[in-house]
């Protein structure tokens, strides 16, 4: 037997059954030669005997065909006729799933990128992300030092590797003009971890990896098409970083993003390396990869005894440590998680609705149907194929669905990703088999949910009352089921909207928030410079005063000021402080916000100076200004200028400084975020990631231009880059609440509409069933008013109750929302009231059409019709 | 008079294929003459009913079908019956007898 008759249904091949048949004759032919014929004879009388052999052949076939393939393809061609005869019915069933499922799949797409999948490196759950912190502040977690990675990884049995990273934007130079670059300079073993390597060129080698060894340089995939038009002979050719020489060595693939989406350059740091008390200089991001088949908690604990062994070993300054060990994907997606799954279950809500409606379209279609079913059990079908064939035609209707919502999902997941670029992974969504396969799923869901109750209802056995009687008139007009399907729609509906309206509300809040400084008018941008330069403070110090002396001179330039962090943007850098003058033990712990910024950053920003002065850039040690909720949450009624702060673990800018000044409270880390206490720090020291700030008298970004001409007569080796207005970095902050809330707010009012669809139709079909009583009614006397009324009223209290369903399941689910609103409550009546007001509304003017079109009823026509 | 396939009752054929089979292992011509050697002539099966049902049943897993030599040294078609055959041997055959039964209960005191 041959291999692939392996995967054919069993069936008599044709050779053996003319065998087995030939078999059969013989045998008959012998009889008869044993009886006394002659051979001839015998076997003439045989095949007489036997009958038609071609006939017994394909009765015999008959019983191995596969009669379902033959029914489906059947049921199939009805089904297309049926779309066919009735394309408006059709038409709305298609559009209403492509909408539903297309919805459905666009956020599906993303969940399965961002959340779903692995991170695009090999073996991406084996790698994690450890952190340090103090035991006493676990939610301010540090950098590592480079000497403690190294101690980490020499000392551990749970990773295949640790290695470090940190990212600084410097400055191109061998172009006509510099460019700004993204470096991450990365610790060895860093290629290893992440299990990638160049597609063109190498890794770095040993050399490269040592201190003083030769330099390198691995370039990205994308800087290599942008800058050098993927130009295959680039290895070997020279970088100029901030004045040095760089040969690069390699070409890294496409996926490879990592630290994020911008990074251009990889450079190698040699092993341990580090500058003063080595121990004390936390600057790496680390991450590893763990062993086969270790876990997450194991490798925490691994490295938590190593810690408490060097905590002993180095008391001062590892004995506060401990060490956090956390899954990569987590953390990269964790903030988005609430947000992904909360659109998601809202677009399932929508595809419910979507459903709910046409489950009530394919019942009003198979009450209209029910002369051709009858005739159709009456010539012999059986019910279950009659079923069967109604779930065809859904699972067609489906099908074209969902093929078209396929389309509408290609184009939503663009609009998606420009929406959503602050979202973690977002270059990594897009189509492919799993998202067709997805609305694949959805649609034999979608056919089974929407066309079973219909298929069962439209089949139940009364075929002799349907062929006796005309249809119309036997037709109920009341229909209980449809009107509890779209009450379930309102209900649905109110609940999206109410969800919608709240997020709304929060935004609506959020723009009246005063955030304590004048964001206006202030233009934002930084500066190429690399962490080798803060090494020299007194250098570091007139390079930012005379950018910033520059500024402030430049025409059409109000203030200038720098800060490490954009104002307005959560990014915080909270640690306990200790007070010089000392502080009772019965007293709250100082533990404060601290912000680095430029004398002048008061006067740039506009935050007011409530008591003292502002600090002064004194050569000597530097000077503290405190916002009004420190002096009020640590000093509450006592002077608080004149003290001194020193921070514990050795950040910020080393030795006492003293309390000058109170500013008001400023909402630093975020609109959304109240004021906590904070301590600015002042001193003109820029470094990597400080953020220029420039008052303007214009439009901000009509001074960009000039200012970057300024910079490059003063420092032609500088890239200035990152140019925007401070209001648009507010606004970019608040990116993904903002996706959710025009992504909600457009489901609930694509809710809103197919319910007023549900309801526009049902009371339309209820109307046209009840014409002939209408008709009589009039003839008899009613006022067309009442008609008017009673159909509204009919039609309003299918949504009243929809809408106090919804109330309840707004209440109900008001705990999702919750920390994604800003100055409203979850359960906030004026925006429920408001809702319901609105979809009362919509719906009244839903039902109004088919009321007044039941009134304007000719009785003589319709009686004369019967 | 031989009763041809039309007179027997539905069922009736699937019945007595399986009591032969169950007799061991035969071929189609093999219980073609048995039923008519048993039943005295009385039944005839048509090869056009015959084979169909014989597939039929084996489709339905109570036969087995094996090729192997008949007694004078022919290749041909052996079925036998499968555990599933005989189960069903059973029970239709209780089936058969409690309608017989019933039927010439009716017939004898229906005089």
């Amino acid at each position: 037997m041959s291999w692939w008759k392996f995967f054919l249904p069993k069936q008599a091949s044709s050779a053996q059954l003319d065998s087995e048949l030939r078999f059969h004759i013989e045998e008959l032919t012998e009889t008869n030669i044993a009886a006394g014929m002659s051979p001839d004879e015998a076997r003439r009388r045989a095949i007489l005997e036997f009958g038609g052999q071609e006939q017994v052949k394909e009765e015999v076939r008959d019983v191995y065909r596969v009669r379902i393939i033959d029914s489906a393809v059947a049921n199939l061609k009805s089904a297309i006729r049926f779309i066919r005869k009735s394309p408006s019915f059709s038409a709305t069933v298609i559009v209403t799933m492509a909408l539903g499922i297309g919805a459905n799949s666009a956020v599906f797409s993303a969940i399965d990128a961002i959340l779903l999948r692995p991170l695009p490196f090999p073996d991406a759950n084996q790698l994690v992300l450890v952190e340090q912190h103090n035991p006493k502040d676990p939610n301010f977690r540090t950098f590592v030092a480079p000497v403690r990675l190294e101690d980490w990884d020499r000392l551990n049995s749970t990773f295949q590797g640790l290695t470090g990273y940190y990212t600084e934007d410097v400055s191109e130079s061998t172009g006509p003009l510099p460019e700004k670059v993204t470096r991450a300079w990365v610790s060895p073993r860093f290629f290893q971890v992440w299990g990638m390597s160049p597609t063109l060129g190498r890794e770095f080698s040993p050399e490269e990896e040592t201190l003083n060894g030769p330099a390198a340089v691995l370039i990205s995939d994308r800087y290599w098409r942008r800058r050098f038009n993927a130009d295959t002979s680039v290895v070997g050719k020279n970088l100029r970083l901030d004045g040095h020489l760089y040969p690069i060595v390699g070409v890294m693939p496409p996926s490879f993003l990592f630290p994020n989406r911008e990074t251009d350059l990889w450079c190698p740091i040699p092993a341990g390396v580090s500058y003063g008390n080595a121990r004390e200089n936390n600057w790496f991001i680390v991450t590893g990869r763990l062993k086969p088949g270790v876990t997450v908690t194991h490798a925490q604990a691994d490295l938590t005894t190593i810690q408490s062994q060097l905590g002993r070993e180095f008391p001062k300054t590892d004995g506060d440590l401990s060490v956090t060990v956390d899954a990569l994907k987590e953390t990269t997606i964790a903030g988005s998680r609430r947000s992904l799954w909360l659109l998601f279950g809202s677009v399932s809500l929508l595809l419910l609705i979507a459903c709910t409606n046409i489950i009530a379209l394919l019942l009003s279609r198979a009450t209209q149907r029910q002369h051709e079913i009858g005739v159709r059990f009456s010539l012999g079908a059986s019910r279950g194929v009659l079923i069967s064939q109604l779930l065809t035609e859904t699972f067609a209707l489906a099908l074209i669905g969902s093929g078209l919502g396929l389309f509408l999902a290609a184009a939503a997941s663009d609009i998606f990703r420009s929406l959503a670029a602050q979202l973690p992974r977002v270059e990594e969504i897009h189509l492919d088999t799993r998202i067709i396969l997805y609305s694949l799923a959805c649609s034999v869901a979608v056919t089974f949910f929407c066309g079973l109750i219909p298929a069962i209802r439209g089949t139940r056995g009364n075929l002799s009352g349907s062929l006796a009687q005309t249809s119309r008139s036997q037709v109920s007009g009341r229909n209980p089921l449809q009107w509890f399907l779209v009450g379930i729609q309102v209900a649905l509906a109110v609940t999206l909207l109410a969800g919608a309206g709240l997020l709304l509300r929060s935004f609506q809040q959020l723009g009246r928030v005063s955030p304590g400084f004048d964001s206006s008018h202030v233009l934002s941008f930084q500066l190429s410079m690399n962490y080798g330069e803060t090494g020299d403070l007194k250098k570091l110090r007139q390079f930012t005063d005379r950018i910033l002396e520059s500024l402030h001179a430049t025409p059409g330039v109000e203030a200038a000021a720098i800060s490490v962090g954009a104002p307005g943007v959560p990014l915080k850098y909270p640690a306990e402080l200790k007070l010089v003058e000392g502080r009772a033990d019965s007293e709250p712990k100082l533990m404060v916000d601290n912000r680095f910024v430029s004398a002048s950053y008061f006067e740039t920003m506009r935050i007011p100076l409530l008591a003292g002065e502002t600090c002064l850039e004194t050569e000597g040690p530097p000077t503290v200004v405190v916002n009004r909720a420190f002096a009020d949450a640590y000093f509450k009624g006592k002077s608080v200028i004149g003290h001194h702060l020193q921070s514990i673990n050795g950040m910020g800018y080393a030795g006492a400084a003293e309390i000058v000044g109170i500013s008001g409270d400023a909402r630093e880390s975020g609109v959304d975020q109240p004021p906590v206490p904070t301590a600015y720090w002042c001193a003109p020291l820029a470094e990597p990631g400080t953020y220029f700030l420039v008052r303007t008298h214009n439009a901000p970004m009509t001074m960009a231009e000039t200012v970057r001409r300024r910079l490059r007569n003063i420092e032609p080796m500088r890239s200035a880059y990152d140019f925007a207005p401070l209001e648009q970095r507010f606004s970019d902050a608040l990116g993904e609440n903002r996706l959710r809330t025009i992504l909600l707010t457009f489901f609930a009012l694509t809710a809103i509409s197919l319910a007023c669809v549900g309801l526009y139709g049902t009371l339309s079909y209820t109307v046209n069933m009840r014409q002939r009583e209408v008709g009589l009614r009039l003839a008899l006397g009613a006022l067309r008013e009442q008609i008017v009324k009673q159909f509204l009223l009919q039609g309003l209290a299918v949504a009243s109750a929809g809408c106090v369903a919804g109330w309840g399941l707004a209440m109900a689910s008001a705990r999702v929302l919750s920390g994604m609103l800003y100055g409203v409550s979850p359960t906030d009546a004026a925006t429920l009231s408001a809702v319901i007001f609105l979809v009362l509304l919509v719906a009244g003017i839903a039902c109004l059409v088919p009321s007044i079109r039941a009134a304007r009823v000719e009785p003589m026509q319709v009686l004369r019709e019967e | 008079m031989p009763i041809e396939k039309s007179d027997l009752l539905q069922g009736t054929l699937d019945l007595l294929i399986l009591k032969i089979v169950a007799l061991g292992p035969v071929h189609g011509y093999g219980i073609s003459q048995r039923i008519r050697q048993i039943s005295k002539e009385v039944l005839q099966v048509q090869q056009g009913s015959l084979y169909p049902a014989l597939h039929r049943l084996e489709k339905r897993g109570w036969l087995e079908a094996e090729w192997g030599q008949s007694s004078n040294g022919r290749e041909a078609k052996f079925y036998k019956l499968s555990g599933k055959g005989r189960k069903q041997l059973a029970s239709e055959e209780s089936n058969w007898n409690r309608l017989a039964g019933a039927v010439s209960q009716i017939l004898q005191t229906a005089h």
